[in-house]
């Protein structure tokens, strides 16, 4: 071959392999909408770290549908409705594949039904009322399990395993988690044979809880267990203040509590016998898990901060496993492959939509905490 | 619900009401001397509690020593919000102040959420201040104790300050007439300035007790307690001292009480509750306990 | 002939207003619309707390507890039946069989946001400057209270959603106009005269025979029904509504919006409610790119600050703008 047909080749090849960049194309833009700043970005500043780490992992890894970048676009709503409808808007109209975010509710409602009108899927990573699907549509996924399924699964434990024949239960009343949090959980223990002798509430940003502890000191007939459904600002406080008034009963919740503050605030010496129930994630020692952890570590320089940052994790990779099943990023197309989602492994659990609900079929894991340490007491499965 | 328990909520409420008392007096001082209602105030409640976690974290310094840096922190924090944003709008309508100090505001806690990260933080004091202590039926620990009687001992050198010294001379003219008192030789910017570092070190051991109080700290912590202070100062009567004194305490028994004495229903009502006695006090009293009605005549 | 040529503008303006919709409705993209259609519900809260705490000189923060009121009687109103049914079951009957078009039920919502002015007005505005701002804010934690606690007929925390998305740029459009009318109307009318008398010194009004007391009651009032109606308007532009939609920071939002643009001032109000409406949405893709999320707050806050050190008395004062002054009676000046 002469020199001059080599540079010629050789000059093509580089100009192939400068255009291949191109060739695969633009990225695929997923919309986070998150309340970043404002009393809901403890809980939800976590979960966008964990859904941008998991892009980065899946462009290192070569990208999706042939080299194509994923690209998260947070957006920060500000703990304010009026930004959430605005966000999801313009996420809209930047052409986002799918949107995720929130870890509440409201937010949840203010932003989804935007996307399924116009039929992009949305997928929250930490709301947990079970009838989100149903209200907003069929383009609606959730990661968590419901609530109806955490509080089963505590109210379950408490009954057959702290042997609880007699029930306490305090509720924060300003946030519809939490109210439907113990609306399910009193439900299941009446089912079990079991009687609440005593109902209590709080609001969100209360700091003392004496009024309530003297009621509960005082209650006829004593109860076994106090059950409180609380978000995590209010979970460390409350262990703290009835451990320091000398009561020993066991203390349970749900997700809320999931939170290194419940051991942190009271102190190993009072953080005792308190259980909760939570996404299959702490304490976990799946492969998923532990190498979610190390990444985490590795890209944030600090362990996760709470399980919403896996549920993050985990809601950018089930819509990247759906892109991929779905071979394309059309909204029907992709809708479709998130609903035939069955036993992806997430960092959370295994994630199936197998329910006419639309609420995944998912573990629940039970924690115990003893003497300031967390550990997994027992794993619940919904009956299918 | 035996004496025993009506005596341990009383309790409980005088304990919350020193520390909103320590915060509305601050804030009153602030809004006496140049008719300011500061919005900021309970951040830097916030940024007191935050400093008194990264001083407690260096090791060998103890904690008394802890606290009178706080204050320090507190005062010097105080006084560069007056240099930088109160000091160029002396003069203007009133109302301007206030939404200044809510621009001060929103600007601390966004750079707290940015430095510090939104996560709630423990914070715990040394473990001999947990002690708990019971005298009959009523119960509080070592820590709650400090609180009150510091918090006290500071209103009373405060009173000493105000009303024995010859700065307490110039701030209580600078307070009832800034024009005249300038005209009588009062260094008014010196004496404003003053009257914010008391103030806002006042805040600033407030936040102290408010971690060792609630064991979690945020960056948002300080709208709370700046909430209360306004209310607290406006029970008592804007601008008088002793009023906010009162009007905290009063705010302190009031939230335990209601929540404490009523049936468990109710718990969730207490915000209702405690507004709507508040509206009636000033029906009452339009001017707050204390309050005298030239006070709009600025 | 004054009043013809005063006519004249304002049938221009409204049909450049007009055309201005059509123009929008046709080009810009839902996210766009969107951010434009909330400057036209803040400009209306903007201008109607203008007139309560402008105009006479109150200092109310209750401002977004008469817009929950009326966004709740609004909400509960344009509901239809079987959803009723599903989602509230408890509400009473002549209620839960109830369904309305959307105007009548603005409407509605506006006055029962001024009915509510009207009953705690008398008390409550025997108080005066911080004790009344201190007041206002109770009423409007009470209400929020009212609103979580009151589950049979709001649903709580939840709040209600799946709201119609009534609210139409031409919608907005209408009571933008409408408030602006009412307001410039009311400015330049012996009544506006009497409300900003008392604003400036009661003392002196009183002594010319002014009724201080009904004068500030009907400026609450007046300034409820628009908030009502912005209430009922915002609901349905976002499709839901809890009862933190409306909060204590809104109202301090509002507050800043009538002091910066000029107490007293329309002009100041509308200018102010888009800068700060369309300035948060700029300011965001460079929160976005930089990752420093709050930066944007504090950006607006420092501009705030900045403009309250250089103008105090806000961006107009009371004045308005030389276009917007009605035509004077000649003072022995040719025209």
């Amino acid at each position: 071959m002469s020199r001059k047909t080599l540079t010629i080749l050789l000059t093509g090849l580089l100009c192939l392999l400068m255009a291949l960049p191109a060739l695969a194309g633009e990225p695929i833009k997923l919309g986070a909408l998150y309340n970043l700043t404002g009393g809901m970005s403890s809980i939800d500043a976590p979960a966008l770290n964990g859904a941008k780490l998991k892009a980065k992992l899946i462009n290192q890894a070569g990208g999706l549908l042939g080299g194509r970048k994923l690209v998260v676009i947070g957006i920060d709503t500000k703990t304010n409705q009026k930004a959430a409808a605005t966000g999801a808007k313009k996420a809209l109209a930047m052409g986002v594949v799918a949107g995720l975010g929130y870890g509440d509710t409201t937010f949840v409602m203010a932003a989804a039904p935007l996307f399924q009108k116009k039929k992009v899927p949305f997928v929250t990573s930490g709301a947990t009322h079970p009838m989100l699907p149903r209200w907003v549509g069929n383009y609606m996924f959730m990661v968590p399990f419901g609530d109806d399924d955490q509080s089963f699964a505590i109210a379950d434990f408490t009954i057959k395993k702290l042997k609880a024949k007699n029930v306490a239960i305090w509720t924060d009343n300003s946030m519809d988690f939490t109210k439907a949090l113990s609306k399910f959980y009193k439900q299941r223990i009446q089912k079990l044979g079991g009687k609440v002798v005593l109902e209590d509430f709080f609001m969100m940003g209360d700091k003392d809880f004496s009024a309530q502890i003297a009621r509960l000191k005082n209650a006829k007939p004593k109860p076994d267990v106090v059950f409180i459904s609380a978000i995590p600002n209010e979970a460390g406080l409350t262990v703290k203040q009835i451990r320091e008034a000398g009561l020993k009963l066991p203390i349970v919740s749900g997700d809320g509590f999931d939170t290194e503050l419940v051991t942190t605030v009271p102190g190993p010496k009072l953080a005792n016998d308190v259980y909760f129930s939570t996404h299959t994630y702490r304490e976990d020692k799946r492969p998923e898990v532990l190498a979610f952890v190390e990444a985490y570590k590795k890209e944030y320089g600090h362990p996760p901060e709470n399980a919403f940052a896996a549920l993050g994790f985990d809601a950018v990779g089930l819509i990247a496993d759906a892109i991929k099943r779905a071979k394309s990023t059309d909204g029907p197309a992709l809708r479709d492959a998130l609903a035939a989602t069955r036993g992806y492994k997430a960092v959370t659990g295994e994630i199936s939509y197998t329910r006419p609900s639309g609420v995944p079929l998912k573990a629940v894991s039970i924690i115990g905490v003893h003497n300031g340490k967390y550990k997994v007491e027992e794993i619940w499965m919904p009956q299918k | 619900m035996g004496a025993g328990y009506i005596a341990q909520q009383i309790v409980n409420g005088l304990i919350l009401g020193s520390m909103y008392a320590l915060v509305a007096i601050g804030f009153s001082m602030i809004y006496g001397i140049i008719r300011l209602i500061n919005f900021a105030h309970g951040d830097i409640v916030m940024i007191g509690a935050f400093a008194t976690l990264g001083l407690m974290a260096i090791p060998g310094v103890p904690f008394p020593l802890v606290a009178v840096m706080v204050l320090g922190v507190g005062g010097l924090v105080g006084v560069l919000i007056e240099r930088g944003a109160f000091r160029p709008m002396r003069g203007a309508p009133q109302v301007t102040g206030f939404i200044a100090s809510l621009a001060v505001s929103i600007i601390l806690q966004n750079l707290g959420i940015l430095i510090l990260s939104a996560q709630p933080r423990n914070f715990s004091f040394p473990a001999y201040l947990q002690v708990m202590i019971n005298l009959g039926p009523v119960s509080f620990r070592l820590v709650d104790l400090m609180i009150m009687v510091t918090a006290l001992v500071l209103m009373l050198v405060l009173m000493a300050v105000v009303y024995r010294t010859k700065l307490g001379v110039a701030m209580r003219a600078t307070a009832e007439d800034l024009d005249v008192a300038r005209l009588m030789g009062i260094d008014i910017n010196r004496t404003i300035m003053v009257t914010f570092a008391i103030g806002s070190a006042l805040a600033g051991i407030a936040g102290l007790m408010w971690g060792g109080k609630f064991g979690q700290i945020d960056p948002l912590l300080g709208f709370v307690p700046g909430l209360k202070a306004f209310v607290a100062a406006v029970i008592g009567g804007v601008g008088s001292i002793a009023g906010a004194m009162v009007g905290g305490f009063v705010l302190g028994l009031a939230e335990v009480l209601f929540v404490g004495l009523l049936p468990p229903i109710y718990s969730a009502y207490r915000d209702a509750f405690v507004f709507s006695t508040l509206i009636v006090i000033l029906l009452i009293l339009p001017n707050g306990l204390f309050g005298r009605s030239s006070e709009e005549r600025a | 002939m004054d009043l013809r040529r005063s006519f004249r503008l304002l049938i221009l303006a409204a049909l450049a207003g007009a055309g201005l919709v059509l123009v929008m409705q046709a080009t810009l993209d839902d996210y766009i619309l969107s951010i434009v259609k909330f400057v036209g519900i803040y400009t209306i809260l903007a201008v109607s707390l203008n007139m309560t705490n402008g105009y006479t000189g109150l200092f109310s923060l209750g401002h977004p507890g008469f817009m929950a009121i009326g966004g709740y009687a609004t909400a509960l109103l344009t509901f239809p039946v079987e959803r009723k049914a599903m989602f509230l079951p408890d509400l009473p009957a002549w209620l839960a069989g109830l369904a309305l078009p959307f105007l009548p039920s603005l409407l509605a919502g506006g006055l029962c946001a001024a009915l509510t002015a009207l009953i705690i007005g008398p008390p409550v505005l025997r108080l005066r400057g911080h004790y009344l701002a201190v007041a206002t804010m109770g009423f409007l934690i009470i209400v929020q209270v009212m609103i979580t606690n009151w589950d049979s007929v709001t649903r709580g925390p939840l709040g209600l959603n799946g709201l119609a998305e009534l609210t139409s740029l031409w919608w907005i459009y209408f009571w933008v106009a409408l408030t602006f009318y009412v307001a410039w109307k009311l400015k330049f009318s012996s009544r506006g005269r009497t409300m900003l008398a008392v604003r400036d010194d009661e003392m002196a009004a009183q002594t010319l025979g002014v009724d201080v007391f009904r004068t500030r009651v009907f400026a609450l009032v007046i300034g409820a029904f628009f908030a009502g109606v912005a209430g009922g308007l915002w609901a349905h532009l976002i499709t839901a509504i809890t009862p933190t939609s409306f909060s204590l920071v809104m109202a301090f939002n509002l507050v800043v919006m009538v002091v910066v643009g000029g107490s007293g001032s329309i002009a100041g109000s509308l200018i102010t409610a888009v800068f700060f409406t369309v300035i948060t949405e700029v300011l965001r893709p460079l929160e976005e790119g930089l990752e420093l999320y709050g930066i944007s707050e504090i950006t607006m806050a420092l501009i705030l600050i900045l403009i309250l050190i250089y103008r105090p008395e806000g961006l107009f004062g009371s004045r308005e703008p030389a276009c917007l002054q009605p035509d004077e009676p000649a003072r022995g000046e040719r025209k």
